[in-house]
This record gives structure tokens, C-alpha cells and sequence, in this order.
């Protein structure tokens, strides 16, 4: 949703109609990133500024190599002072054609994306190195990004696949019964025959998956009955590496983040209010 | 309530308490049960004990149940005696029949069906200490079809708890 | 309908046509005052016995009879934490328009599901039968309703995790 809004922010200030205007906005999205555009110095130059608790991890990982091959040329050498990158773009040196521009806008809003998919580009990467007889094996590392203050990704690269663990933490009890619900149902979904090439799901509540048991931060959680894990074994076969990775396939389909909590169904079986809850339901315009 | 430290209508002279009540619903009963003190009571339950499960061992259900329910401690301070009571009657009710119920209900005596009625509530209102509902809920049906509602409608009004 | 069910609503229809014997009486205590009994509980001597009719531990109905009123409450069977939850929902979404269902209670007693309090007011303008039917077929729909809630539930979660997993078929 933030994307959307800091893409029309964007697109106004490229716009050649529009006069360059002085600027100082933050704008702040899920799982704790916080970004800030501002013109500090004077009206053409635009900094973006971005902030996120597990940026020093997705270092460790290479995403500077990544920011430098994607955003090089606006990749500023200074860095706002309580964020961890920043972005300089010249309103007098950018792109002159509207869809340069236009592309150029959509790929600062991928940022957040584009940083989160380093890792796991890496994992592929790697991954390939054991398909592959004439290269020695990796030895792969088991990559932590802490992206939410007690939630972490887990990704690691496996001879015949990469796993990937997710981490879950539902404060609320309500949430957790619920949610418990709603991640069993990806182990069973994957029965269905249409899907079975989709990467292999296992859930577990409490218990730890092996590949990360040895840690010590996990261990001492302890049976807290809030944490959960989602572990998604991905084969990857070389030969559809190329288009899986292709960008946007992994950009989920944006009704999945309109879907009620509850269905309206629910509600409608109340018959004695018939309009109790205006909201759609995502189910029925499914069926 | 919450802002008074004194319950004031406690103190209402016209108030009646568990007790006046219980006693003016007796004032006609002479030498009944409620005279006695509770030890005596209590034992007097214990004696129908005895009586009751040798005749449960007889296979004799019918009079079982007739002595567990005659007589029964009812008033107030009496909680061990009819706790025990209570014991016996469902005991009784747990080793009959489901086919026998219709006919030992239909020989017992209008006081008597009401007083079972009275042990059937107090069994369901506790379910960990009767062995199983389901078989109260079957008393409850044979008994309404025989004694009627009036015989729950009895028990609603009746003071004189088991 | 399993066999325990139906001597279960039996046993809770004659009892209630039993309770719902009802008359005008106004407050003891307070002149001019005409409140239900059972929840005024300002004279003990016009508050009945209560009676529990329970088919187990999970699933019982507590009524307290009184001279002018009477108090139904409903324990529902909740066999899981999900039915918990959307049991707590449904009568949650009930109660707060319980002026709409006209006998329903806005608290439920404690450790009971739903309450509902029955005045003299209501057997003078409803047919008494009519009211224990209802009472009836609410005790006979929640559990079919509840449990139809926890499929779609289920349903909904798997159309979810299917299209999110159809992206990398």
C-alpha cells in the first residue's frame, strides 16, 4: 500500500509538467521499514532514505552488490544520518523519455523487494553449484534475517533444494488458533493435484525445524506456545531456475491482501441481519 | 453495590433470610426429619446405605430405590447427609435397566416421584460425580411422561431440597 | 440426531414448560418498582430453585425460575479452540443486539455461553410454547451453525494457501 502511495509521490515529482517543490516526507511500511524523501539541499535533488532492522544481516549477504548493479548510478556515497542506504536522484539528470522515468519509479518502489530477494538469490545461486558436477559444493550458509523484531526468515541452500523457514509470532490467542489454521491448511493444499509441483510445506508449532534447531537464540524460547515455524522446501530444478527468479513472480496476488479476517458468510448466516457486514467475500467470488 | 461498604438492605427487618423461609414452609410439620441435628441425620443416611446397596446386590432395584429415596435429608447444614444420599440414589439409578424404568416409576407414589425428580436435577447439576448423564436424561423422560410437569413444577417450588 | 441429543432438548423443553409459569409482581423492596426477580434478587422468598440439565460436562442449561422471571442459560459445546472462538464470536455478535432478539440477555451468567431472561412481560405478549420452541431450535441451530462455520473456516484457509502455492505450479 505504501508502494503504491510513494510511487505516486514519484511519478508527480518526475512529472515535466509540475514544478520541482521542496519536500521532507516519511513514509513507513510493513515489518518495520521506514523510508524518507526529502530535498535537503535544494529542489532537484531528491534523497531516498530507507531503514530496517535486518539491513546490517542482508549486508552480510551481499545486497550491496545488489543496490550498486540495480540503483548504481543513484547510489549516494553519504548516508542520511538513522538510515542505512540512501538514494540521490538529479531531477536534471534523469531519463528524458516518460517510460524510462515511469520504469525507473517502479524500480525504486521494488527496493524493499529487491533487498529481501538478495539472499535468496544467493541461495539459488549456490544451490546450482551442487547441481553442477564441474563445481566443488558450497558450503552453504544458513542465512537469518531477523525482518521483524522476534520473526526471522531462514533460508539455506540444500543439494537437491533451498529451504526456507518463516518464523511466526501471534501475540494474540485469537490470532495464533487462527493463524495455526490457516498455515496447516498450506501443508494440506499441496495434495491437491494441480499444485503438486508448488515447493513443499511443512508446518510446526513450538518445535523448531531441524535445520535450525541448533541455535541458540531458538532454544531458548523454550515450548512458548506463540511461536510457529513455516518451513518451504523449494527443488529447483536448473532448468526452471532462470524463470523462477524472473522479477514479479513472487509479488503476491494483491486480493490475497484485501481478504476480511472473517468471512461474510459468517455473518450472513445470521439471517436476522441480513446487511450486518458490508464487507465482499473473497471465497464466493472464487466459487 | 460497589461504592457501599454495607450491604444496607441486609439489615431490612421485612427481609426474610434462607432460613425464615425455609422454616415457615415447615411451620406445619411437627416431629419431621428437619428436627433432628445433622450427625443424627447423617447417620440415619448411613444406616439406608447399607440396606439400600445389600438390596442392589439382591438384584432387587425397585426397593432399592424406594428406601435411598424415602425419607430423605433435606434442610439446611446437612450438605454430608445429602451428598451421601444423593450417592445412593444414583447409584441405584446407574444399575437399572433402561427397559425396567418405566415400570419401577409407574410403582412408585406421587411424593416419591417428586423426590426423584429433586435427585435426578441434583445429579445432572453435578456431572463429574454421576457416572453418566445420558442415563439421568433417560429417568428425566420416563418420569415426565408418567408424572407429568406438575411433578417439575413441584420440584421448582418445593423448599425442601435434597 | 443422536439419541442423547433428543432426550437432552426433551428434558430441557419439559422443564422449561415447567419454569414458565409467570405473573405480574411487582418489587417488595422498592414502591413502584417492577423488576425481574431473578435478577433483582431483592427478596429471596420469590426466587425458585435452580435446575441444571446437562447432557456432559460441555453442554448443559441452567434455568432459575422466579415469580415473575425466569434466567435460561446455555453452555455450548465447544470441542476445540477454534469452536471457542467462533462460539465466542457468534454469541458475542448476538448479544450485542440482544434488544433485536427481544429475550436475550447482554451478559451471559458466568461460566455459561449465552443468557436469556424471560419476564412475564414477554409470556403476557408471546405464546408460551412459541417461546420454548425458540429457545429450542436456538440450542438445535448454534451447534449446526457453529460447526458450519468451522468448515468455511477451513475451506477459506485452503482456497488461500491454494492460490498462493498455484503461483508456483
Amino acid at each position: 500500500m505504501s508502494f503504491t502511495k510513494h510511487v505516486n509521490l514519484q511519478t508527480n515529482k518526475y512529472d515535466n509538467s509540475l514544478e520541482p517543490t521542496a519536500l521532507d516526507a516519511t513514509v513507513v511500511d510493513f515489518d518495520g521499514v521506514v523510508y524518507r524523501i526529502s530535498t535537503p539541499t535544494s529542489k532537484n535533488v531528491i534523497l531516498f532514505s530507507l531503514s530496517w532492522q535486518c539491513f546490517p544481516e542482508l549486508v552480510k549477504w551481499g545486497v550491496h552488490g545488489m543496490l550498486k548493479k540495480e540503483y548504481g548510478p543513484y547510489f549516494s556515497a553519504e548516508t542520511e544520518n538513522g538510515y542505512n542506504f540512501t538514494l540521490e536522484f538529479n531531477l536534471k539528470v534523469l531519463p528524458e523519455a516518460k517510460e524510462d522515468r515511469e520504469e525507473l519509479v517502479n524500480k525504486v518502489s521494488l527496493i524493499k523487494r529487491n533487498l529481501l530477494a538478495q539472499p535468496f538469490e544467493r541461495a539459488f545461486v549456490q544451490q546450482r553449484q551442487f547441481e553442477d558436477e564441474k563445481q566443488p559444493n558450497p558450503t552453504p550458509d544458513l542465512m537469518q534475517i531477523q525482518y521483524r523484531e522476534q520473526e526471522a526468515i531462514y533460508i539455506q541452500a540444500q543439494h537437491d533444494r533451498v529451504t526456507v523457514i518463516f518464523s511466526t509470532l501471534f501475540k494474540e490467542e485469537t490470532d495464533r488458533i487462527i493463524g495455526r489454521v490457516f498455515l496447516q491448511e498450506f501443508v494440506d493444499a499441496r495434495r491437491h493435484p494441480t499444485i503438486q509441483n508448488a515447493p513443499q510445506v511443512l508446518y510446526s508449532n513450538k518445535e523448531p525445524p531441524l535445520e535450525i534447531r541448533h541455535l541458540p537464540e531458538l532454544q531458548s524460547l523454550g515450548d512458548n506456545e506463540e511461536v510457529g515455524y513455516v518451513t518451504f522446501g523449494h527443488p529447483v530444478p536448473s532448468s526452471l531456475y532462470k524463470t523462477r527468479c524472473k522479477r514479479g513472480n513472487h509479488i503476491p496476488n494483491p486480493t490475497l491482501s484485501r481478504l476480511p479476517p472473517l468471512s461474510y458468510k459468517m455473518f450472513k448466516s445470521l439471517h436476522a441481519f441480513e446487511n450486518a457486514s458490508t464487507c465482499t467475500s473473497f471465497s464466493e467470488s472464487l466459487e | 453495590m460497589s461504592f457501599r461498604s454495607i450491604d444496607i438492605d441486609a439489615f431490612d427487618e421485612e427481609r426474610l433470610s434462607e432460613k425464615e423461609i425455609f422454616e415457615f414452609s415447615h411451620s406445619g410439620g411437627g416431629e419431621g426429619i428437619e428436627q433432628q441435628s445433622p450427625e443424627a441425620v447423617f447417620a440415619s443416611v448411613q444406616v439406608k446405605e447399607v440396606e439400600a446397596r445389600s438390596l442392589l446386590q439382591k438384584g432387587n432395584a425397585a426397593n432399592a430405590l424406594t428406601i435411598a429415596i424415602d425419607n430423605p435429608p433435606y434442610g439446611l447444614d446437612r450438605d454430608n447427609a445429602k451428598e451421601l444420599n444423593a450417592k445412593i440414589v444414583m447409584d441405584v439409578l446407574n444399575s437399572v435397566k433402561t427397559t425396567d424404568i418405566p415400570l419401577i416409576v409407574k410403582s412408585l407414589s406421587s411424593e416419591q416421584q417428586d423426590t426423584l425428580m429433586k435427585y435426578i436435577y441434583r445429579g445432572m447439576a453435578t456431572p463429574e460425580s454421576s457416572s453418566s448423564s445420558a442415563i439421568l436424561l433417560n429417568w428425566h423422560e420416563k418420569l415426565t411422561e408418567i408424572a407429568g410437569v406438575g411433578c417439575i413444577v413441584r420440584v421448582i417450588t418445593d423448599r425442601k431440597t435434597v | 440426531m443422536s439419541n442423547t441429543l433428543r432426550s437432552y432438548l426433551t428434558a430441557v423443553r419439559s422443564t422449561l414448560t415447567a419454569a414458565l409459569c409467570l405473573t405480574n409482581f411487582p418489587s417488595q423492596v422498592v414502591e413502584r418498582h417492577n423488576k425481574p426477580e431473578i435478577e433483582a434478587l431483592s427478596s429471596l422468598e420469590v426466587v425458585l430453585n435452580p435446575l441444571t440439565i446437562s447432557r456432559n460436562e460441555n453442554e448443559q442449561v441452567l434455568i432459575e425460575p422466579s415469580v415473575n422471571s425466569i434466567r435460561i442459560s446455555i453452555k455450548i459445546k465447544q470441542a476445540d479452540e477454534i469452536e471457542r472462538i467462533l462460539c465466542h464470536k457468534f454469541t458475542r455478535f448476538m448479544m450485542l443486539r440482544a434488544e433485536n432478539f427481544i429475550i436475550l440477555r447482554r451478559k451471559p451468567i458466568p461460566g455459561y455461553d449465552i443468557s436469556f431472561l424471560i419476564t412475564n412481560f414477554h409470556t403476557e405478549a408471546m405464546y408460551k410454547h412459541k417461546i420454548v420452541d425458540f429457545i429450542i431450535q436456538f440450542m438445535e441451530e448454534v451447534d449446526k451453525e457453529i460447526s458450519e462455520m468451522k468448515l468455511s473456516l477451513n475451506s477459506r484457509a485452503r482456497i488461500v494457501a491454494e492460490s498462493y502455492l498455484s503461483q508456483f505450479a
